[in-house]
């Protein structure tokens, strides 16, 4: 009896388990903090997706449901209780044609919603803004073409966050150096794949000023869950003076300062991948990086202007400190660009991520980084090695990047 | 007790789980090799399970194996084939990979025959039901292999004869067969009183006369145009004429695959002698064009002039460290007729110099496309 008895209490228990697992599942899908929410779309081509969604979700949960409900009633009605088996008979011709019809109207339905959607999404025609996107592990690199309508009138490279203008259609021509990725910020458009070799294109808009979040959704390695990316889109006005911002030439910082020792640093560690657009060697030579010689990808974020971006490592980390952070997240439309604009400030910076990250990135975020063990990659890393630097080489270089804004 | 089916697989899995705790000591722990191992043990067990659940599908009766047991197995030739296929393995280990594939292949189609001849001797004591235990299990793999041997023997000297005779009859040579092909088979379909002798003597005599001009054609070699191409080795990386065109045969369109012609970020026009681009999303024309660096770039060049013209990347100048001379770096295509195409594919590391900036021109033609490598 106490055997039986067991037996009862832990199916229950099993049972109320699942349907309490059920139950938060449920209650998680109505999160409204969600920056990554599939049914908040804050663009027209979002938008189309969405208008798509609203259509096939419901039509697919109505036939699920009477399926599953069907299915129930005919386990539960028609079981096994030792009746006698009833009369068998073979084929129904009237069923048989209502259950291809049926099924044929709702795709037929659904196809043409989706195709009307797919070639919406497709139209690039009257595309007012170009930017390349390049994928690699596990960053997203942006550079803008020379585009004079738009204020670019020399090209601008950054990394992380993608800069956009608010009402303005921008098509991303989207490739990739290494393996394949996918990017996709849910509230801007749906998924697409960054190819080697191949250039995808997508469309993106964003109706009002904001901050959106995206993730790489094609697995691609040991830190795809860490390749993340952020779309901001400001005012007009604003992307102008973000656009005029990524253009100043360089300024090196003034001599005698720890800023201009940590240049120094920069020059002798970082240069090896990390191009700061117009610095110059010693000499007076250009500094160029050579990522191609040290990097699996062939490349590494430029880090001209890095402190007007908020996010570094592959929008891992923040630069921004968690008020200041909050403080550009949380901010209305209407402020958001001023506070984006504004960029990180030495009371605002998070140097605790950006130290640590000096310090030994591969603690920071898995990569492939271990010089023992490069083989496969014929000697390249692929990601950000520990660097051995000092803690007086990182306060000179913290300094120094500081000053990229 | 453990059917003659499941052994097979039981033993299959004993000697893969030696293998791999041995690949795991000698070799490398974790190592793919050792994975791989270790899945095969994993399937090897699963379906000699399988096979002793069923009991090899039921095939396979008590006392049929009493009988069984008193009667000897057919004779085989697929030992013989199985011992070939050793023999062509170890051969292409020491000489060419293709033997050593063909080896395998062998190899691997003779084990099989012979394990599945043997379990169908031992099925039941009765022959005839043996042969069809045999053909039931077998004829699946056989039929569909056959044919593709079949198929693949047929390509190849069809193949042979269609490059070396001219480049105006193979489309003829194939028009001609494949009428014939098609006739006789309407004649076979619609009178099946052709079936029998005459359709195997035809299909043999087709079959024959193929292989033979096949092997004449493959002995005379490729036609000359094809011969003199293969030997100039259009890409090979050292090709590069960016003056005067040196070689007899290229391809004008070498480049024209659609998965080229869909992955290029600008196209490149010459018209009136005039140079101009276009960018994949720009409604304008540009004058510059942006590749990301270190990554490989399509750029395609469009000749619209009835003269031929090639597009010349120019990147800069850089120091021969063996020679220590200063020498300009860059690239092109082959000379483009007119209407037609080349796609160019750049992989540049660095950036341009203020000095030495980075452009696209087209010697004979007025005007360059600057290239940007932010």
């Amino acid at each position: 009896m106490d055997i039986v008895n067991n037996v009862k209490s832990s199916s229950h228990r099993i049972r109320n388990s699942i349907a309490t697992l059920v139950g938060l599942v449920f209650l998680a899908g109505c999160a409204t903090n969600a920056p990554q929410d599939t049914w908040q779309p804050r663009g027209d081509n979002a938008q189309v997706i969405n208008n798509l969604q609203w259509i096939i979700f419901p039509m697919a949960g109505v036939v699920g449901v009477l399926v599953f409900a069907f299915a129930a009633y005919t386990f539960w009605k028609f079981k096994d209780r030792g009746q006698p088996i009833p009369s068998q008979s073979h084929g129904k011709p009237i069923v048989e044609i209502i259950l291809t019809i049926i099924p044929a109207l709702i795709l037929t339905v659904v196809g043409v919603f989706t195709f009307r959607g797919i070639f919406e999404l497709s139209n690039t025609e009257d595309t007012q803004m170009v930017i390349n996107v390049t994928g690699q592990q596990w960053w997203w690199e942006y550079d803008y073409p020379a585009q004079a309508e738009q204020g670019i009138t020399q090209p601008i490279i950054t990394s992380g966050q993608l800069v956009i203008p608010v009402g303005t259609k921008v098509l991303l021509r989207e490739t990739s150096r290494d393996v394949i990725h996918s990017y996709w910020i849910p509230a801007l458009n749906g998924k697409k794949d960054a190819v080697p070799g191949r250039i995808n294109l997508l469309r993106l808009q964003a109706d009002k000023p904001g901050l959106f979040a995206g993730q790489c959704t094609e697995f691609c390695g040991l830190s795809h869950a860490n390749m993340r990316m952020e779309a901001i889109a400001l005012s007009k006005e604003d992307f102008a003076k973000w656009a005029a911002n990524q253009q100043k030439a360089y300024t090196s910082p003034a001599d005698g300062t720890l800023a201009k020792e940590g240049e120094g640093v920069f020059l002798n560690q970082c240069i090896r991948c990390h191009q700061v657009n117009g610095l110059k060697k010693a000499d007076g030579t250009p500094a160029l990086a050579a990522p191609d010689e040290n990097v699996y990808s062939g490349a590494a974020p430029n880090l001209s202007h890095l402190m007007t971006r908020n996010t570094f490592a592959g929008a891992k980390f923040d630069l921004l400190n968690k008020t200041c952070r909050s403080d550009v997240w949380d901010a209305s439309p209407e402020a958001i660009g001023a506070k984006y604009l504004a960029g990180v400030s030495e009371s605002c910076l998070n140097a605790t991520d950006l130290r640590a990250w000096l310090r030994n990135a591969p603690a920071m975020k898995p990569m492939y980084s271990d010089p023992t063990k490069l083989g496969p990659s014929g000697g390249k890393y692929r990601g950000m090695p520990n660097l051995g630097l000092t803690e007086t080489d990182i306060d000179k270089l913290v300094a120094y990047l500081l000053t990229l804004k | 007790m453990i059917t003659p089916g499941s052994k097979y697989f039981f033993g299959l899995t004993g000697l893969s789980l030696i293998s791999a705790i041995l690949y795991m000591v000698l070799v490398n722990p974790s190592d793919l090799g050792a994975i791989a191992l270790f899945g095969l043990a994993g399937s090897g067990a699963l379906i000699g399970a399988m096979a002793l659940f069923t009991r090899d599908g039921d095939v396979y009766e008590g006392e049929e194996a009493v009988g069984a047991s008193s009667t000897g197995g057919s004779p085989s030739f697929w030992p013989i084939v199985f011992a070939f296929g050793a023999a062509l393995v170890l051969t292409g280990l020491a000489t060419v990979s293709a033997v050593f594939i063909l080896g395998i292949a062998v190899l691997i189609g003779g084990g099989v025959e012979w394990s599945i001849q043997n379990w169908a001797d031992g099925a039941s004591a009765d022959q005839k039901f043996n042969q069809f235990a045999r053909a039931r299990a077998i004829s699946a793999i056989e039929y569909p292999g056959l044919a593709a041997v079949g198929l693949g023997v047929i390509a190849f000297f069809f193949s042979r004869v269609v490059l070396a005779v001219s480049k105006e009859s193979g489309p003829i040579i194939f028009i001609v067969v494949a009428t014939a092909i098609l006739v006789v088979g309407v004649l076979i379909a619609t009178k099946p009183s052709m079936k029998g002798t005459l359709t195997v003597v035809v299909s043999v005599l087709a079959v024959l006369a193929l292989a033979g001009a096949g092997t004449f054609a493959a002995l005379s070699g490729e036609r000359h145009e094809l011969a003199v191409a293969s030997a100039e080795d259009h890409y090979d990386a050292s090709h590069r004429e960016c003056g005067e065109e040196a070689s007899d045969h290229y391809d004008h369109l070498a480049n024209n695959t659609v998965s080229l012609r869909s992955a290029v970020t600008a196209t490149i026009f010459v018209k009136d002698g005039k140079v101009y681009a276009e960018a994949i999303g720009m409604k304008t024309k540009v004058d510059t064009i942006t590749i990301p660096r270190s990554n490989a770039t399509s750029v395609m060049f469009r000749n619209l002039d009835a003269e031929q013209h090639r597009l010349v990347v120019n990147l800069g100048s850089a120091k021969v460290a063996a020679t220590g001379v200063v020498e300009k770096v860059g690239t092109c295509t082959q000379l483009t007729g007119e209407n037609q195409e080349q796609v160019m594919t750049l992989t540049i590391p660095k950036p341009a110099t203020e000095a030495e900036p980075y452009s696209f021109t087209v010697p004979g033609a007025t005007g360059e496309i600057k290239l940007v490598v932010p």
